[in-house]
């Protein structure tokens, strides 16, 4: 992830939006007596819509991959969570908002860990 | 000439710059930079689009520069005339090559190999235009072998691939399977944004 604040702060909005709208948009889809299983399948699928959706916004101002992998990555999570609670309790609109947005910091602080494992360089001889 | 792949390209020049002229350039510029500082001898550059990585490449250098889409070209005319040395600018498919065997020194790719319809096939296209012990740098995004990043960049695929680039390119295994001896990889995000160096065996 990049050091740059600019890019910081555009890493951490772009989620945390995401996964909110995601995470409010499955609280209004999904209800109590869906199957749990088919609840949070629909709604990772949706959370991963909204974030390819806004990444043509986002993506303008704050990078390409950076930002589509990421948001559609906290969305799906967004979705997930936020999905399968629907379908155990009632879910206001709101409820599903903050626990969208709290997904989207989770997302943000899975995606960081991940790439400080992955990033970095592999050398190869140049013999053999 | 792979005219399919051209119209796609023709289509996306007007509003490339859009998307990936801002957050895009301004994230990668300074990797671009650092890798495009490598820049010696005689230079193919691919694909060079509307011209956004003339910014980055240093001063000075001659390049022949390709690209399949007109459009990007017509885009990229004032960057290419603007840029302080010379870049030879031209329509070519990097399947079908109009230059000698053993050509350049060096080959430069920048998000090139996500959109090539057959990257192994334009890998060794490049190859034989690439002089025995000359070097390969690639700045490409490729796909994931991490889960769930590996799904869900196949499922974008779908979609990315009817109005732009292949999100899910295995592009370090292709260059292995052109001929190519890789040299280092170094994954800028996740295993997702990578630069690429490789060398022509001699």
């Amino acid at each position: 992830m990049d050091s740059r604040l600019y890019f910081v702060l555009g890493d951490l909005g772009s989620n945390l939006l995401v996964a909110l709208i995601a995470g409010w948009l499955s609280s209004l889809l999904i209800g109590v007596g869906w199957n749990m299983l088919i609840a949070m399948l629909v709604a990772m699928g949706l959370g991963m819509l909204v974030g390819l959706v806004l990444f043509f916004p986002l993506g303008i101002f704050f990078g390409a991959m950076e930002v589509m992998v990421p948001t559609m990555f906290s969305g799906m999570l967004s979705g997930m969570v936020v999905g399968m609670w629907a379908a155990m309790v009632p879910v206001s609109a709101s409820q599903g908002a903050w626990a969208g947005l709290l997904c989207g910091l989770v997302g943000m602080v899975i995606i960081w860990i991940m790439n400080n494992t992955v990033r970095g360089v592999t050398s190869y001889s140049r013999e053999g | 000439m792979d005219t399919e792949t051209q119209r796609k390209w023709d289509k996306a020049a007007p509003n490339f710059d859009l998307m990936a002229g801002k957050g895009a350039e301004k994230r990668w510029g300074p990797a671009k930079t650092g890798l495009f500082n490598n820049m010696e001898g005689d230079i193919l550059f691919l694909a060079l689009g509307t011209g956004l990585d003339i910014e980055h490449f240093p001063a000075g250098k001659t390049i022949t520069a390709i690209d399949i889409s007109p459009k990007m070209l017509e885009v990229a005319q004032p960057r290419v005339e603007g840029y302080d040395g010379h870049i030879n600018a031209q329509v070519m498919d990097v399947h079908t090559l109009a230059f000698e065997d053993d050509s350049f020194d060096q080959i430069f790719t920048s998000c090139t190999f996500c959109s090539v319809p057959d990257p192994v096939a334009g890998l060794r296209s490049l190859r034989r235009v690439l002089k025995p012990g000359g070097e390969l740098f690639m700045f490409e995004h490729t796909g994931s072998q991490y889960y769930p990043f590996k799904l869900m960049m196949n499922a974008m695929t779908i979609l990315t691939s009817k109005i732009g680039p292949d999100m899910n390119r295995t592009t370090v295994e292709n260059v292995e399977a052109a001929g190519y001896k890789l040299l280092e990889v170094e994954n800028l995000f996740l295993d997702v944004v990578k630069i690429i160096k490789a060398v022509n065996p001699a």
